[in-house]
């Protein structure tokens, strides 16, 4: 989105509202006088932040009010060619003890709280930052999973900015080797890479900007009672939960907890001190072990996995803090979020529940493969574990940033079902 | 395409393929419609027709100068997506976007994220048409969250999943919209998209002059919403033509469904947030010939192929002055969630907090009254899952008159509340929470106002004898918990007895209910349905 562009449509708008004052009868149904009055673009609106940006450290300013067009306009990284390491000024990288994947992507995550600001503790939700807080995390294709870090190729970096009026969320494609550019469109590309000593072939999608809200918002659950019910939706980061952060992490210089780390850099205020306390999802990366995981081990894993990789859409209610709102696939009914507590409505989690929206379709003779979401024992059966295993796009899940299948996820929840304790379901046709 | 031997006096039966689909939705529409008639509805009427000074859609929606024209001259076959995006990215509050006339690619999902009042229009439904097939993997268009939206004058073709969808919007209006996907569902397109135009969690939703073909679950369909309109649509091979669940204040009313395997459907489904909906009127709608087979996935497939309309799981539905024609299974099947789960004993556990929030697998206060029916229920053998056996038993000597009788055209199934009559569900009133509770969601025996009743029906095969090819009303169960009959030799659980009358002067199912009021949807504060720009439609006085 270029500034030409925006400039001119304010003006054709100003031009209109002569125009459609005379356009008494039958005008359109929008107030253009209305639109006319809005403020239609930010790089308008008088501040003095600009995106050319020429002395050293973060362009806060530009953040906090521009979409600039160049990652490298807001001056994060130490070599802007480079946004895996040597953040400017108070950057930290960060990682999560359970990543959502992302087509085998390595992740660089940063986390930028401005000077003097802090961030708040959350028991469940999203560490709380204050309005100036980015959130960086650069998507890199390694040729060789097995060597991370080894000939990677940037291919984005998002970034999530708290700006005065909420989350917001600026996509950069890196279409250059030094920089990358603001892109709102998305981008499909074709990669090639090797995983397990084995070529893998997908299609990467870079989402469009308005798809982050797909996963990152939650949504109102509007009043029947109060047919005015307008509230917006939510903005919200995923992954920096209290959850995922309660680990150790190499700095290079030292070897600390993050959340410990993150005290002790002054960006985080109120966190318990007994950090062994905090009900956290254990480390799961492509090369955890499953063998020798005992059942209840294997299942707060499996439960980490599907809130980092689910419940950002699969929640509702009682684990968000603001009143009726819920993730955007809440009204499917399955809720898998990792402090909802699983014995007290395990259909809830997808347990012998049949799909609403979607669903496998039967065979002529009324037998279904899937006929559930979860058929405990019986992975094969359970549609929840088929939807992580294919790339049929009626039925594939995440819906977005997955071109691949997650071999190593779908193992991980395959063993979990095939752990639970016995439920037919009401089925007649299960084969043990 | 003119089915010949077939004659209706309210709506003319046609075989609708997508030319004469405009003209039924175009007719109504004068001057400019949509929303340019807020502003002239107040004022004395305007004579002249603006669309001779100002560019019009084909359903004369004026378009208004400040509209924002996207790739206005792009070539048939270019790709829209970018520029499409470019234009809904931080969409200001009430911009018009105007859609390119002509056939385009649009190679990705286009999501639009809380916008308010804003229009997203083409030049007609055949006039602007967007392929999305080569979308990978996502709906067509998708409306989260925002207020008062409008999308209309467009045809979104081959969406991988749902066509158009609008979640958590309060205010949609979808009008003069077709969602198609082109190979028929009996013809392989069993991998065709999912929902056709799919507003859900919404409310305040508006479904007008849309046309709905090819889809593998429901073709319109409203869902978990509140205060819907949905009128003069048509839809055609569908699985379902016509979805209305878990709902509440839905007015469905003027629209065709033919050629689906069942042709409107008000459900219930258990395990969702919204628990259960009521206040929904089906009236005026012609519903035939919906016969296609059912190869739909989940929930949906439970319709039992060749049905005219089906109830099921829901109350409080008024059914009134419909069509019903050539179903080969039922003109209407009213069933309790029984008909697909009859382990009753375990709802406690299966469903207990989906009862807690109210959802029920009872149906209560069916108000069926002044249909038109013909030549529904004749197919034999019949071809109808769930249903199968209960049609089979009705066409052999197993039914309440010793011999073989046309299946009935209204059938209800009653277990439900024979089994509440017994007493035998009171022990589910204590999983029904305070608000459920309060709403009135009860086990106890039925009440009259929690009635199914059929009266004052037509059945235009002009027999009315209870007789071979007749057309009538049948009860599966009994719902007297204290007639022997209705239970078996130990009296232990209930028998299918397969009561049947005929359909006019019926004493079977012959009850009244009080009339439900009309839905009101308000949208950029004006007013739709029948208290409001449709006050002075016929069918609204029905």
């Amino acid at each position: 989105m270029n500034k030409k562009n925006k400039f001119q449509i304010k003006i054709k708008y100003l031009s209109i509202l002569t125009i459609s004052a005379l356009l008494a009868a039958c005008g359109g149904g929008s107030s253009s006088e209305e639109a006319a009055g809005s403020d239609l673009d930010i790089d308008l609106d008088g501040s003095s932040a600009s995106c050319e940006f020429s002395e050293t450290g973060v362009n806060w300013a530009a953040l906090l009010t521009k979409n600039c067009p160049k990652l490298s306009d807001y001056n994060l990284f130490l070599d802007q060619a480079d946004p895996t390491s040597g953040p400017n000024e108070q950057g930290i990288p960060y990682d999560l003890s359970t990543p959502l994947f992302t087509d085998y992507a390595t992740k660089y995550r940063f986390v930028f709280v401005p000077e003097g600001k802090v961030a708040t503790y959350s028991e469940h939700e999203v560490i709380e930052f204050p309005v100036g807080t980015v959130l960086v995390k650069t998507f890199s294709m390694p040729e060789n999973t097995a060597n991370r870090g080894v000939n990677e190729t940037h291919i984005e970096t998002r970034l999530l900015i708290h700006r005065a009026d909420g989350w917001t969320a600026l996509p950069y494609y890196w279409d250059s080797a030094t920089d990358a550019s603001y892109i709102v469109t998305g981008k499909s590309i074709e990669m090639a890479i090797t995983h397990n000593g084995q070529p893998l072939a997908f299609e990467y999608g870079v989402p469009q900007k308005n798809q982050c809200t797909n996963c990152h918002a939650v949504v109102p659950v509007l009043d029947k009672n109060d047919p005015q019910d307008k509230r917006k939706s939510i903005f919200k980061p995923i992954g920096p939960k209290a959850r995922f952060l309660n680990y150790d992490y190499d700095y290079g210089s030292q070897v600390e907890n993050q959340l410990a780390h993150w005290e002790s850099e002054g960006i985080l205020t109120s966190v318990p001190t007994d950090k062994a306390a905090i009900n956290s999802a254990p480390i799961f990366k492509d090369t955890t072990a499953l063998a020798g995981l005992t059942d209840e081990e294997l299942t707060v894993m499996a439960r980490g996995y599907l809130d980092i990789n689910c419940a950002h859409c699969h929640r509702q209610e009682l684990t968000i803090p603001e009143a009726n709102y819920a993730g955007a696939a809440g009204d499917s009914g399955l809720t898998v979020e990792f402090n909802r507590d699983f014995d007290t409505e395990p259909g809830r989690f997808g347990i012998c529940k049949t799909a609403v929206a979607g669903g496998y379709q039967a065979e002529e003779n009324g037998y279904n493969q899937y006929p559930r979401d979860i058929v405990p024992q019986h992975a094969d059966r359970s549609y929840l574990l088929y939807r992580m295993n294919t790339n049929d796009g009626r039925h594939k899940m995440p819906e977005l940033g997955r071109g691949s299948i997650h071999k190593e996820g779908v193992k991980l929840i395959e063993a979990w079902i095939n752990s639970m304790d016995a439920n037919d379901c009401g089925l007649n046709d299960l084969i043990d | 395409m003119i089915k010949s031997n077939k004659s209706l006096s309210s709506i003319p039966l046609i075989k609708l393929g997508l030319a004469s689909a405009i003209a039924v939705a175009a007719f109504g529409m004068t001057g400019c419609g949509g929303d340019s008639d807020d502003k002239s509805s107040g004022a004395a009427q305007v004579a002249i027709d603006p669309c001779l000074s100002a560019d019009c859609t084909a359903s004369g929606f004026v378009l208004p100068a400040n509209a924002i024209y996207v790739s206005p001259d792009a070539a048939d076959g270019a790709d829209l997506k970018d520029a499409l995006i470019t234009a809904l990215t931080d969409i200001p509050d009430n911009a018009v976007i105007v859609l390119p006339k002509g056939s385009f690619i649009v190679s990705s999902a286009i999501t639009v994220t809380d916008a308010t009042g804003i229009t997203i229009t083409g030049h007609g439904m055949t006039d602007t048409k967007l392929d999305f097939s080569s979308a990978p993997d996502d709906d067509g268009f998708k409306f989260a969250g925002g207020n008062d939206i409008t999308i209309r004058d467009l045809g979104v073709y081959e969406a991988p999943k749902n066509g158009i969808k609008a979640d958590g919007v309060n205010g949609i209006h979808i009008t003069h919209t077709s969602a198609i996907w082109e190979t028929d569902l009996e013809e392989g397109g069993d991998n065709n998209g999912a929902y056709g135009l799919y507003p859900v969690s919404s409310q305040n939703v508006l479904m007008d002059y849309n046309y709905s073909k090819g889809s593998a679950d429901a073709g319109i369909y409203v869902g978990q919403s509140n205060n819907i309109v949905v009128r003069n649509n048509i839809a055609e091979h569908n699985v379902a033509g016509i979805e209305i669940e878990n709902s509440n204040n839905a007015d469905v009313y003027n629209n065709v469904a033919f050629d689906n395997a069942a042709g409107i459907l008000s459900f219930d489904l258990p395990g969702l947030p919204q628990a259960y909906g009521g206040g929904v009127r089906i009236f005026n709608n012609a519903t035939y010939d919906n016969n296609i087979p059912n190869v739909g996935a989940g929930a949906v497939s439970l319709a039992p192929s060749g049905t005219g309309i089906l109830i099921f799981a829901t109350s409080d539905v008024e059914i009134y002055n419909n069509t019903i024609v050539d179903n080969d299974t039922a003109g209407i099947e009213v069933a309790s969630y029984f008909l697909a789960d009859d382990d009753v004993a375990n709802y406690p556990t299966n469903y207990g907090s989906t009862m807690a929030n109210g959802w029920s697998p009872l149906i209560k206060n069916i108000n069926i009254h002044d249909n038109i029916f013909k030549d529904n229920s004749l197919a034999v053998p019949p071809k109808a899952g769930l249903l199968q056996q209960i049609i089979a038993g009705y066409q052999s000597p197993y039914n309440s008159t010793g011999s073989a009788q046309t299946a009935p055209a209204i059938i209800y199934g009653g277990i439900g509340e024979l089994l509440s009559n017994a007493a035998q569900l009171t022990g589910f009133n204590q999983l029904v929470g305070e608000d459920a509770t309060a709403d009135g969601v009860n086990y106890n025996p039925y009440t009259a106002a929690d009635l199914v009743c059929s009266h004052s029906n037509i059945n235009d095969n002009n027999k009315n004898t209870l007789s071979s090819n007749d057309l009538n009303v049948g009860l599966v169960y009994g719902t007297v918990a204290t007639d022997t009959n209705n239970w078996n030799e130990d009296q232990s659980a209930p028998e299918a007895t397969l009561r049947i009358d005929k359909m006019e002067n019926n004493t079977l199912l012959d009850c009244t209910l009080e009339r439900l009021s009309p839905a009101v949807v308000t949208i950029n504060n004006k007013k739709y349905g029948c208290t409001a720009d449709d006050s002075a439609l016929a069918a609204c006085a029905l």
